[in-house]
């Protein structure tokens, strides 16, 4: 089975150093990259120092050098409401997901059936869908339902939207599952809840926690749906962020965006940390 | 083996009940719901927006802004994703991580970086009146060209990838036996690299195309009225209007337009296909 095929080492050592494009045209690749490179890091790079402005307008260069802009932010009982209301949200969303995509994952594992190539289809279908017509769908659902302007709606309509990710972050960490651990605790007389919950869980877990922080960060970046369901008492962050563009920049959103930001950097950070000791398993 | 496995795998097949429950409340029900409403006066609701003034040059909107950000961010992406295949896993793994940041903020943190960058004040027309190229500032911020800018950074990462995907698919073998028959570093790219990445690129091209039709924040952040594109239409026949039937036609007809380009996206040989012996 394993027999090992020369040919396909050949290329792939081939791929590793593909030196033979040569030192100057990957030079001249490089040299052609970094600008882009750069453009694509600026904005990131923008953030911090248009946050650490005094005075109330956003501008450039900044005037050095003040934190108030945080301090009106933690001072503001408006962001403050939101920033909870996006916490909740998440979280909501998070657990209804991580349910319906992890369980789903096992299910499906080293399934075969004719029509599974479509079920996977329609799990992954939200992320193929314009999230504008979700956003009119659920708000035009939750309307009749009376969950318009609630939190639980908001975090209702994102469950649907991350749950593939909790999905795919399972299949992956599923694919390093050894089969004949499945089947060595079923001889040895393990029930189906049994197996879930000591050849399944274990293998699974870094996948899931992973699946979920990414899951959670798209909850907390996600607008459209939160703003066509939003209300008096469920504003997420980025629609206060997205009103407080439209009518009203202050360095406070630089703030919120450069929070925003850190919550990301570190969401990626402990996803890799993750990720690396799955692998390492 | 095999259906012993099969019948493990069946007696599993409850654990699909979680995710059913869901998605069909919350996406089946909700999304039929549209497609009833969009046809609840048979074809009325679309004759309504086809005619409506706002329609066409939206449409048109939609269709340039889209064209001009896939076409851009096709063709950067190409040149990071070859930087990345020609240099060492170190170097590598760098570009990989840098191309990557921009994922984990969200569209509304890079729109606020970017009209920060662009605008009458802002950081560029800043640094081009501190070196006195310019006295007046340049126009950069609420037009097309800021759109498109804003658009081209968010899909990068997502053109990227699949061109590297069928980089790394290309059989080494193929570039060193051309060279061995004497072929010239261009020859070899532009002959055999090029061709080879073809289907990355179409399927690149296709992924960016289907996420920049549906944008959203970044027209009214960046753009302004006159570049509003059929998402924000839908906004405005929903909330503005409150015309629930004229704002599901719509939906209707972009999800239609969406399902055109993914069977395309579909019918794209896959990365790996060809250049693998």
């Amino acid at each position: 089975m394993g027999e090992p095929s020369p040919p396909a080492r050949g290329g792939r050592e081939a791929v590793a150093a593909p030196g033979r494009s040569g030192p100057s045209t990957s030079a001249l690749l490089l040299l052609l990259s970094l600008p882009i490179l750069g453009f694509l890091l600026l904005p990131s790079l923008i953030i911090v120092p248009m946050s650490l402005t005094k005075g109330n307008v956003i501008r450039f260069p900044p005037i050095w050098i003040s934190t108030h802009a945080f301090w009106d932010f933690l001072g503001d009982d408006r962001w403050i409401a939101s920033t909870l209301t996006s916490l909740k949200v998440g979280a909501f969303s998070v657990v209804l997901a991580s349910v319906a995509g992890a369980t789903a994952a096992v299910g499906l594992h080293r399934a075969g059936f004719a029509g599974k190539s479509v079920v996977l289809a329609l799990i992954m279908m939200p992320l193929a869908t314009p999230v504008i017509v979700l956003a009119l769908a659920d708000y035009i659902f939750f309307l009749r339902v009376g969950l318009v302007g609630t939190w639980v709606g908001i975090g209702l309509a994102h469950s649907v939207i991350v749950t593939p990710y909790v999905f795919v972050a399972t299949q992956v960490s599923l694919a390093t599952l050894n089969p004949a651990q499945v089947r060595s605790a079923r001889s040895l007389g393990a029930t189906n809840v049994a197996l879930l919950r000591f050849v399944y869980w274990p293998t699974l877990r870094p996948g899931i926690l992973a699946g979920i922080i990414f899951a959670f960060a798209i909850s907390l970046d996600e607008v459209v749906i939160a703003l066509f369901l939003q209300g008096p008492n469920a504003t997420t962050l980025p629609v206060q962020m997205f009103t407080s563009l439209e009518y009203d920049p202050t360095p406070k959103v630089a703030a919120v965006a450069c929070l925003l930001l850190a919550v990301a950097l570190l969401a990626s950070l402990a996803q890799l940390g993750l990720s690396a000791r799955a692998g390492s398993r | 083996m095999k259906t012993s496995d099969g019948k493990a795998a069946r007696s599993r097949y409850w654990l699909l009940a979680p995710i059913i429950l869901l998605y069909g409340t919350l996406a089946v029900l909700p999304l039929t719901l549209i497609v009833t409403h969009a046809f609840e006066d048979g074809l009325d609701h679309f004759r309504t927006i086809a005619s409506s003034v706002l329609f066409w040059p939206i449409v048109g909107n939609t269709v340039v802004i889209s064209l001009c950000t896939t076409a851009a961010a096709v063709s950067l992406g190409y040149i990071l994703a070859a930087a990345m295949w020609c240099s060492r896993p170190p170097l590598r793994r760098v570009l990989l991580a840098v191309t990557l940041l921009p994922f984990w903020s969200g569209v509304l943190v890079k729109n606020f970086a970017w009209s920060a960058l662009l605008q009458d004040n802002g950081v560029i027309n800043g640094l081009l009146q501190t070196l006195a190229l310019r006295s007046a500032p340049l126009p950069l911020l609420h037009n097309r060209f800021a759109v498109v800018v804003g658009m081209v950074h968010y899909v990068l990462p997502y053109a990227v990838f699949p061109i590297f995907a069928t980089m790394l698919g290309i059989d080494g073998t193929l570039t060193r036996a051309a060279e061995s028959l004497g072929a010239t570093r261009s020859v070899v790219l532009f002959q055999i690299v090029g061709p080879l990445t073809l289907p990355g690129v179409y399927a690149a091209a296709l992924l960016v195309l289907i996420m920049a039709g549906g944008f959203f924040i970044t027209p009214v952040l960046l753009g302004g009225p006159q570049n509003m594109m059929v998402a924000n239409l839908v906004n405005y026949y929903a909330n503005e209007l409150v015309d629930f039937g004229s704002a599901a036609a719509l939906a209707v007809t972009i999800s239609i337009g969406v399902a055109v380009l993914m069977l395309l996206y579909h019918r794209i040989p896959k990365e790996g296909q060809y250049g693998r012996a």
